[in-house]
């Protein structure tokens, strides 16, 4: 090998260091800013809401309720709801259906579970009704036809009755899948 | 397959050319660290547009969300406190490159024709990042912030004519409200930066039309842009970039102070880059600092590539610039060192540390009202107990010799110092005759000459002074304080023992309860101590201490804050429970 060629061989593993050298630290520079707001922007989604406990929240007296099970329609008004850094108190957080059994009540969300409109209780045929895509519900919250557009029946909610008043554990569940699941 | 994609969209863009040209720029005379600056610039202000717009994902703007949201951000949020720290240090590393660029260019000659025109494109760029920080340090609604900022906004309204107006717009509106946030958020985070972005393309793109300005001589032979140049500008990105993280890292992201509070006074300080300007406006007029001195340097400025066609002109225009980063820098340790040797002012920096620490402990404990974090400072007990006192206790009496807050008091002390009022170390102190008469406890008031201080402290043995620290452990044991423990049942009747003098141990038979009652039913001509320094006794002694169950007639100076409608109820008890709270800080 001559001495030129040696030289020109230095030459090239110097340029070709430079060049890595060059693409490494500009990448470095230019992805810096999007890396280091990676954990706060995806916070949201790696939070955990552990294992906290639904709180009891009172709806109505069950004397409020019709004997004969027909169900009624309450707002839900949390005591206390943390949005972000805002601590709220007393907001309206949704709605239920109340039926009563005896001396016990069931509560139904008020959202459908296929894709989270409103249900209707309708009188002339006794039952549960969304207008959005047509699912029907017993009174039990049972899917009424086979077709129906909601994977599951109407979600329920924990129940206690204590010196006369209702209490529901009220939550919302993950729409548009067979299983309940708390979201 | 790739280079078909590639050849693809080369035919249609041109882009291979495009590259091509942005990367062989000729740099004559080889690469250099001096010309690293522009690329630095370029580097940091993308960081800013990057950071910043993630940065908008978590800030709300409004007088009752942007301190809580940036609050959130900061000590709630995954990383948060890291991306913030990072928009905020490389703000400040933005203007340590801005002059560094600046003045290589000043110094090499770069501003001189045919370059006169990026020339004035580079100042009126230092004017719109100036104003990116400007309008920055408010965004969070700090205390700092917002003091700092409204300096500021009451500068605009010297300009003649339309200040006033230029200020109502850029404030949006008469007083600091939730349109001044909306309009400075859109300064910071559209209308300045797409300025920026603008000027940054004109400046980029007329220094490509004339070409590096290469100072003389020349070191090595030509070479370009890539790799050679860009490597350095890399490794100069880098060293920045390190340099934010480090500060970042070190001081755990950005300062954030306590929640904006226009009744709550606070230094208005800016920030360290415009500290200059602030200290001179102790020395000129408001419109001398507003319009005349910027305006001069403005047009000097736009003069200086004419100035400088002559040798004489440049060393000018070079000495101008050092005249005035000397003077700035001068004005700044001025300014700082006056804040130094201001004991006030190092007050209210703590003050407002120990406020914002506060806040954010309760904002932990307990989220924040709709109202917003300063409600929070506002109902809480701590902090209005300090307020409370400075304002209605300190011109008289001493907490830990300051005013509750810590701040310095102007009037003398002339009444007892209260912190660890009640404790056994506090009523320990008091009934030694030479702490008595001294201006920590009755020096200051009519007492020191009183019976207690002549004809029962002064006339102890040796031998009896050897006992008050029992009737001190006797009397904080009714104060019941949260810091020290109660005594047992047959201690106190021991001490009590030694109250009444039972056993003679005061040699001339005189015992304490010849005046001061305790668990008796006599009235003693001095103050009942029955339950001394208890909640109950020292609510009931600040509503009215001329009642006959203290010092009745013989009152000095301390007014009857609740007989007399000076405090209400509830203030008086936070003021109590605060007094009683802890200890004396050693």
């Amino acid at each position: 090998m001559t001495d030129s060629s040696k030289k020109q061989e230095k030459q090239e593993d110097r340029r070709k260091f430079i060049v890595t050298s060059t693409i490494g630290a500009s990448a470095a520079c230019a992805l810096f800013p999007f890396a280091s707001g990676i954990p706060s922007v995806l916070d949201p989604a790696t939070r955990d809401k552990g294992n906290s406990e639904v709180p009891w929240t009172k709806i109505a007296k069950l004397s409020s309720l019709p004997e004969d099970g027909t169900p009624t329609k309450f707002e839900v008004i949390l005591a206390k709801v943390r949005d972000a850094w805002t601590t709220y108190t007393d907001i309206p957080a949704g709605a239920v259906y109340l039926a009563r059994k005896g001396e016990e009540v069931v509560a139904f969300n008020l959202k459908c579970p296929h894709l989270g409109c409103a249900i209707d209780y309708r009188k002339n045929s006794n039952d549960y009704f969304c207008p959005c895509h047509n699912s029907t519900f017993a009174l039990d919250g049972a899917v009424t036809t086979e077709n129906s557009p909601s994977p599951r029946g109407m979600d329920t909610m924990d129940t206690k009755v204590e010196n006369g008043e209702v209490w529901i554990r009220f939550q919302q569940f993950v729409p548009n899948i067979k299983e309940k699941v708390p979201v | 397959m790739m280079k078909g994609i590639m050849d693809w969209i080369d035919d249609r863009s041109g882009i291979r050319g495009l590259v091509k040209e942005a990367l062989y720029e000729k740099v004559p005379g080889g690469a250099r660290w001096r010309y690293v600056w522009g690329s630095c610039l370029t580097f940091v202000f993308f960081t800013q547009v990057v950071t910043g717009t993630l940065l908008w994902m978590f800030y709300s703007p409004s007088t009752q969300t942007a301190w809580e949201s940036v609050y959130f951000l900061e000590y709630q949020v995954a990383g948060g406190w890291f991306l913030r720290g990072v928009h905020h240090y490389m703000a400040q590393a933005m203007i340590v490159l801005l002059v560094l660029h600046l003045m290589q260019v000043v110094i090499d000659g770069a501003y001189k024709a045919p370059r006169e025109l990026n020339f004035w494109f580079g100042i009126l760029m230092l004017g719109v990042t100036l104003a990116l920080s400007l309008t920055g340090y408010l965004l969070p609604w700090d205390q700092k912030g917002y003091w700092a900022t409204a300096v500021a906004t009451n500068l605009m309204a010297e300009v003649p004519l339309i200040g006033p107006i230029i200020q109502k717009v850029v404030v949006g509106g008469v007083e600091y409200g939730h349109h001044t946030l909306t309009r400075f958020f859109a300064l910071h985070a559209g209308i300045l930066p797409a300025s920026l972005i603008g000027l940054v393309v004109v400046h980029i793109y007329l220094f490509r039309k004339h070409g590096i300005h290469v100072k003389e001589p020349r070191p090595k032979k030509d070479s370009y842009f890539w790799p050679d140049q860009i490597l350095k500008d890399a490794v100069a990105c880098l060293a920045v970039l390190l340099a934010v993280v480090t500060l970042t890292i070190y001081f755990h992201g950005a300062p954030l102070g306590p929640p904006a509070d226009p009744s709550n006074e606070f230094p208005a300080r800016p920030e360290w880059y415009f500290l200059f300007l602030f200290q001179l406006l102790k020395y000129v007029p408001a419109f001398w600092g507003a319009v005349i001195i910027p305006v001069f340097l403005v047009v000097w400025m736009f003069l200086q590539p004419f100035i400088g066609k002559s040798k004489v002109g440049h060393r000018i225009n070079v000495g101008f610039w050092w005249a005035l980063i000397a003077g700035s820098v001068f004005l700044t340790f001025l300014a700082v060192s006056e804040d130094q040797a201001n004991i006030k002012h190092g007050a209210a920096i703590e003050e407002a540390k120990w406020q914002a620490d506060r806040v954010i402990e309760i904002a932990n404990a307990e989220g924040i009202p709709p109202l917003g974090a300063v409600s929070l400072l506002r109902a809480d007990p701590k902090n209005q107990g300090r307020r409370l006192f400075a304002a209605h206790c300190a011109s008289c009496h001493r907490y830990n010799g300051h005013d509750g807050r810590g701040y310095p008091v102007d009037d003398p002390q002339s009444a007892a110092d209260l912190a660890g009022f009640a404790s056994t170390a506090w009523v320990t102190e008091l009934l030694n005759y030479d702490h008595y008469v001294s201006d920590k406890y009755f020096g200051g008031t009519k007492f020191k000459d009183g019976t207690m201080a002549r004809k029962v402290l002064a006339k102890y043995t040796e031998e009896e002074n050897k006992l008050l620290p029992e009737i001190a452990r006797l009397l904080a044991d009714e104060a019941n304080l949260p810091y020290e423990e109660k005594l047992e049942e047959e201690k106190r009747d021991e001490l009590l023992a030694l109250f009444y003098n039972d056993d003679l141990d005061f040699e001339d038979g005189r015992a304490c309860i010849d005046c001061h009652d305790i668990d008796s039913e006599d009235e003693g001509s001095a103050p009942d101590l029955t339950g001394y320094g208890s909640r109950e006794w020292l609510i009931a002694f600040i509503e009215n201490p001329e009642d006959s169950r203290f010092y009745g007639k013989k009152n000095d100076r301390m007014p009857c804050y609740g007989r007399d409608d000076k405090l209400k109820p509830e203030e008086i008890e936070i003021l109590v429970d605060w007094i009683r709270a802890s200890p004396a800080t050693p």
